[in-house]
């Protein structure tokens, strides 16, 4: 980026800065979000783990309980609300465990070391988004048989000529734009606001270095913003963490609902 | 988010059984538009390319969005 910016003039940050292949090149190259994503899982589950070593019913150390008020805000916030009272504990773990694995490889996007949003890379919402798509559909099948399934989609009262095409409009929403709103949501905001970020930074950057008369004082200020949007970057970033999770939970709980 | 200080058992809490539809409203409303948008104006797109014509396109899109908003009308906007 540097190299180029100095041989001549700005050049804007694009798609290709959020490709960072480590080993390898091609379709089968490690990535960096790779790395991340691997790294973060064997942090969260060890820091998780130690978190609650030796539990007391009422939380006795300040990590306990700041662990039980994430857990909570899934559980009781999320699972339970959405999902209702009867059958959301077997969901828990899974909610859980999306919530705080896409928070923190959303968070390191803005904190160091890291600096880059795992879900940046459209692969990983779309990953996390077959699972969810896999299970919805599958608990609604295993609830009201395929055939049962698929009539529930339907709402009642809709006319009969009308049904053909309410029916195609249903699948599609179901089969199609819901995962890949799903999917689409969390990649987006990542990538958008890590390159609102990669602009306002370099943009600065390059300003102060190159720039002409008063225009380093624009890169100041264009650093000053940065840190602004750095900081309303991790406010989105908790944030799709949490919506995503929350309509897990609302896919989870049309599947099982009785009726329409 | 505040925990409450004596969780009552969850299978028989009456109160946590409101679930909270409204919470997706808007998500599951946007997914239904864009479904109309899509699946018919791609259908309109499809039978232009394959009639030589370039006005189905345009009658698929505002259909489909009439029908994913008569839809959203049937699913959410009625009083149950």
């Amino acid at each position: 980026m540097l190299a180029t910016a100095e041989a001549g003039g700005w050049e804007a940050p694009g798609v290709s800065d959020f490709w960072q292949p480590l080993i390898g090149d091609g379709a089968w190259a490690i990535t960096r979000p790779m790395f991340v994503m691997a790294i973060s899982v064997v942090v969260i589950g060890a820091v998780l783990l130690a978190l609650t070593k030796k539990l007391s019913i009422v939380p006795a150390n300040k990590k306990q309980f700041a662990t039980e008020a994430l857990y909570g805000v899934v559980r009781n916030g999320v699972a339970r609300d959405i999902i209702g009272s009867r059958e959301f504990l077997k969901f828990v773990p899974l909610l859980f465990t999306m919530f705080v694995l896409i928070v923190v490889n959303n968070l390191v996007g803005t904190l160091p070391p890291v600096m880059f949003p795992t879900m940046s890379r459209f692969a990983f919402p779309v990953a996390l988004t077959l699972i969810v798509f896999v299970l919805y559909h599958a608990l609604g099948v295993k609830r009201k048989g395929a055939v049962g399934y698929i009539k529930s989609m339907v709402p009642p009262g809709i006319p009969i000529a009308l049904l053909p095409i309410v029916f195609l409009l249903e699948l599609f929403t179901y089969f199609i734009s819901r995962p890949l709103t799903l999917a689409v949501r969390l990649f987006a905001n990542m990538f958008a606001g890590h390159m609102l970020i990669l602009v306002v930074y370099l943009g600065g950057e390059y300003l102060i270095l190159h720039g002409d008369g008063l225009l380093p004082v624009a890169g100041v200020v264009s650093f000053l913003g940065g840190v602004g949007f750095s900081f309303f970057e991790l406010l989105i970033q908790v944030l799709q963490a949490y919506i995503f999770t929350l309509l897990t939970a609302v896919y989870i709980a049309g599947s099982l609902a009785d009726e329409h | 988010m505040p925990e409450s200080s004596t969780p009552p058992d969850p299978a028989n809490d009456p109160s946590s059984d409101e679930k909270r539809p409204q919470d997706s409203l808007g998500v599951n409303i946007f997914a239904y538009l864009l479904s109309g948008v899509i699946l018919f104006g791609g259908i309109g797109w499809l039978l232009d390319r394959w009639l030589g014509t370039s006005f189905i396109v345009g009658f698929g899109v505002i259909g489909g969005t009439a029908l994913s908003l008569y839809l959203v009308w049937v699913r959410y906007g009625s009083a149950r």
